[in-house]
């Protein structure tokens, strides 16, 4: 039996797992849910041995592990299926499942190449693939892939004599109905040979796999149930934690939007991403897009950051037809875009403050022909005391600033900028609760002031409170709208729906 | 050399060591030849750091936004047999002409890297022989001599303003606007924003593109400016003329405390990167090192500057 033993793990300041225990008993297939950012892949890097604790243990049958890297995991058994798949592409099927362990089919530093295809192929053979081993990764298809991924853990039976425990973060996510059923049906085969934890944000999937299923919220198991006991929306009620709270979205501050029409799109395409997508916001107005993985709403802020042109359809700023072929196309037309990878596209880390505030638009500090070093400090100063930015003055590198305050500055930019329309790729990614809030806040702010915005959230619970309308989406295409004035907010349940 | 490393790291070290260093050397030729650096020597020294400052200072705009220029030696090299080439039959509008064809070559580069999405290395590398081919080519693979006829326009360029060389007083303007453009313009803002952060540039509404453009346009034209100051201090021009430089001026930028990985950085630090390198020639020569070994040194010293400064933390995997 695995255990996980009091876990804790933080991120600069930011506590991802919080004393997490759990048990992975022999022969079980364990669920494992929570929304994202609750901290679920953090404890499968944890068991694979790519993160370490800062505190707990991890032991099996007793006996007390050091994971230090995927290779300690391996030794005892423990195997990964990564959400981002770890094949690569430029190899063979044969090579993927044994990368890294040739030295096996090795003799005088020569690999018997032939041995380990017929290695490979047992491998398949283990959960009934038939693939020919020698295809190029990159010919598969997502599911294929899977499978080989799935056969490359099993290959660990060779070398452990304990049953293995194969982790399998989010195995779903890129899969279709018929694909799951196979993943479903070899998994259950495969658990007479070793335990299964199975990481997901599908709820009636994990009930249908699993035996027991542990809920996490906030870095915390906050539940644990056999799967025969609960029903989804039991397990969702719980993941979420409470009810909708009016008073953290800061509802009772939500205004109606303003009669103009700030962005229009109509049958807004991009070839293999979204469809004929249709859909307005006002001056003032949050509109919400909730959607899975896949969905096309990510593309969709793409596209109106200027990162991929529309294929088809018009997009209308303040009535003016649009198409960026770039970013600073789209800056030009006052759009600010609130990237998700705040760390990577949201600020130059490097860059103090100040000098992001202004890398949109300059020429607020220009003063003949020259950057103004003095207007510059002083306008970042301003900023830093309105948003109440914790930093020790404008000249400190954006990349000693923790997640609340970096985004923060990041609105700061585009406010300078005098950005009418803002897209909020989401904006409370990787922040704790008190962050969140302090963003709430200035999203409604920014609403009253009349800024267009357009919302994608990692909870629903966020895309309903903060939003005046919500669309749904699936498969790139809108299947559902809903009204979400204050006093009319729609109901979780009715938008996940749609959505999946 | 992990802490070591770190302590490197750390913004003031980093900027404070190159003066420390540039400081010490001096201390030490005054030490071991009292007097060195007056008068005369000290001129010499000046006029000698002038053309590896101008190169290196083109080079800087480039590293600042996170790549690099091997084509500056070619392109230097290519305006020398241009100026040597022209001067009899053109003139003084010979210089426009080389330096002009510097520019052209650095805006090649620049939009080989950008719009054809090749790295700057592998960019600036194939243009570079490409010009360097034209050197010689043109030349007819021979060094030219600027006659006395030409000799007219070029005689001022070895001259001296108040005891002070004229190539010193050139280096110091190339400087002085460069520290300008980097501070005061958008275009610098941009280049260290490119260089700190490219994705985030992007998206904040930096036209990236046309910033690198412009950095490797800089660097074109400088290579050729310090070209034909080289060309006019030795009377020739000549497709090897600038050869033995580009490691140096690299050098000179890096030691100076310029990141290699872009972003941090600027022209003032590459004047005290020039000098070290100068005043480490000048002592090498001083202490008996053959001048041929020159480039031995130069390439241990890059390599040592780059391995206790770069900034692991900015890239994950290192090619």
């Amino acid at each position: 039996m695995l255990s996980v033993n009091g876990i804790s793990k933080s991120f600069m300041g930011v506590k991802a797992l919080k004393h997490v225990s759990l048990e992975i008993r022999p022969n079980e297939v364990i669920g494992l849910i929570g929304e994202n950012g609750a901290g679920k892949s953090t404890l499968m890097r944890t068991l694979a041995g790519t993160l370490q604790p800062d505190s707990g243990t991890i032991t099996l049958d007793g006996e007390l592990l050091r994971l230090r890297s995927t290779r300690d995991a391996a030794v005892h058994g423990i195997g990964m299926v990564f959400q981002e798949q770890s094949l690569l592409l430029n190899m063979s099927v044969a090579e993927n499942i044994y990368l890294g362990q040739e030295h096996q089919f090795t003799r005088l530093g020569i690999v018997n190449w032939k041995a380990m295809r017929r290695a490979a192929k047992r491998q398949l053979g283990k959960i009934g693939v038939d693939i020919d081993v020698t295809t190029r990764t990159s010919e598969l298809t997502f599911a294929a892939r899977q499978m080989v991924e799935l056969a490359k853990a099993l290959t660990l039976e060779e070398s452990v004599s304990r049953p293995l425990v194969i982790l399998l973060d989010e195995p779903t996510s890129v899969l279709n109905a018929s694909d799951i059923d196979v993943l479903f049906e070899r998994i259950r085969s495969l658990k007479k040979r070793a335990s299964f934890v199975f990481v997901s944000h599908r709820l009636d999937e994990v009930l249908r796999i699993s035996d027991r299923v542990y809920t996490m919220k906030d870095g915390e198991v906050v539940a644990e149930h056999p799967a025969s006991q609960v029903t989804g929306p039991e397990l969702h009620e719980i993941m979420v934690g409470r009810g909708l709270q009016t008073e953290y979205y800061k509802e009772p501050r939500q205004m109606a939007p303003g009669p103009e029409v700030i962005l229009e799109a109509n049958g807004l395409s991009v070839k293999g991403a979204f469809h004929r997508v249709d859909f307005k916001i006002h001056a003032g107005e949050i509109v919400g897009i909730a959607g899975v993985v896949g969905s096309g709403r990510e593309e969709i802020t793409r596209t109106l950051g200027g990162f991929l042109p529309q294929t088809e359809g018009s997009l209308k700023i303040r009535g003016e037809s649009v198409r960026f072929t770039s970013p600073e196309q789209a800056v030009r037309k006052s759009i600010g875009y609130v990237p998700r990878e705040r760390r990577l596209e949201g600020l130059v880390m490097f860059l103090s403050i100040a000098e992001n505030i202004t890398l949109a638009d300059l020429s607020c500090v220009m003063k003949n022909g020259k950057i103004n070093y003095g207007m510059e400090r002083k306008l970042a100063t301003d900023w830093i005391r309105k948003l109440r930015i914790k930093a020790p003055g404008p000249d400190i590198a954006c990349r000693k600033l923790s997640g609340g305050n970096q985004q923060k500055v990041v609105l700061a930019r585009w406010m300078t900028a005098g950005s009418r329309v803002l897209i909020l790729d989401h904006p409370t990614r990787g922040l704790d609760v008190g962050a969140k809030e302090e963003v709430y806040e200035l999203v409604r702010e920014l609403s009253a002031q009349g800024i267009a915005i357009l919302l994608l959230s990692d909870t629903l619970e966020e895309t309903i409170g903060l939003s005046h309308r919500v669309l749904v989406m699936r498969d790139g295409e809108v299947t559902a709208r809903f009204d979400a004035a204050a006093g009319n907010k729609p109901d979780q349940v009715d938008l996940v729906r749609e959505m999946v | 050399m992990k802490k070591l490393s770190d302590f490197f790291a750390t913004g003031w070290v980093q900027g404070a060591i190159p003066p420390v260093l540039l400081v010490l050397l001096v201390a030490i030729v005054e030490i071991g030849s009292p007097g060195f650096l007056t008068g005369e020597t000290l001129g010499l020294l000046l006029g000698n750091t002038a053309v590896l400052f101008i190169l290196a200072t083109g080079v800087t705009f480039v590293i600042l936004i996170g790549g690099i220029d091997l084509s500056i030696q070619a392109v230097a090299s290519l305006a020398s047999v241009i100026l040597a080439q022209l001067l009899p039959s053109i003139g003084a509008l010979a210089f426009p002409v080389a330096i002009g064809a510097g520019l052209i070559f650095g805006i090649l580069s620049g939009i080989v890297h950008v719009r054809l999405r090749v790295p700057s290395f592998v960019a600036t590398l194939a243009t570079g022989g490409v010009v360097a081919g034209m050197a010689l080519w043109f030349a007819q693979g021979r060094a030219i001599t600027i006659e006395e006829g030409g000799r007219l326009s070029t005689t001022w360029i070895n001259g001296a303003v108040a005891g002070v060389p004229v190539v010193a007083i050139l280096a110091a303007i190339v400087g002085i606007i460069s520290f300008m453009v980097l501070r005061y313009t958008r275009f610098g803002r941009y280049s260290l924003a490119v260089g700190a952060g490219e994705p985030a540039a992007l998206a904040a509404g930096v036209n990236v593109d046309r910033t690198k453009i412009i950095a490797f346009a800089i660097s074109g034209t400088l290579a050729a400016i310090a070209g034909v100051i080289l060309a006019a201090r030795l009377s020739s021009g000549s497709p090897s003329l600038a050869n033995q430089l580009l490691l140096p001026a690299i050098a000179a930028v890096i030691v100076g405390g310029t990141a290699i990985t872009g972003g941090l950085g600027g022209v003032a630090r590459t004047a005290v990167g020039a000098l070290i390198i100068s005043i480490v020639r000048i002592g090498m020569t001083f202490i008996g090192v053959n001048i041929f070994a020159e480039n031995v040194v130069f390439g241990a010293v890059l390599i040592i500057a780059v391995a206790i400064t770069i900034d692991r933390s900015k890239i994950p995997v290192i090619k």
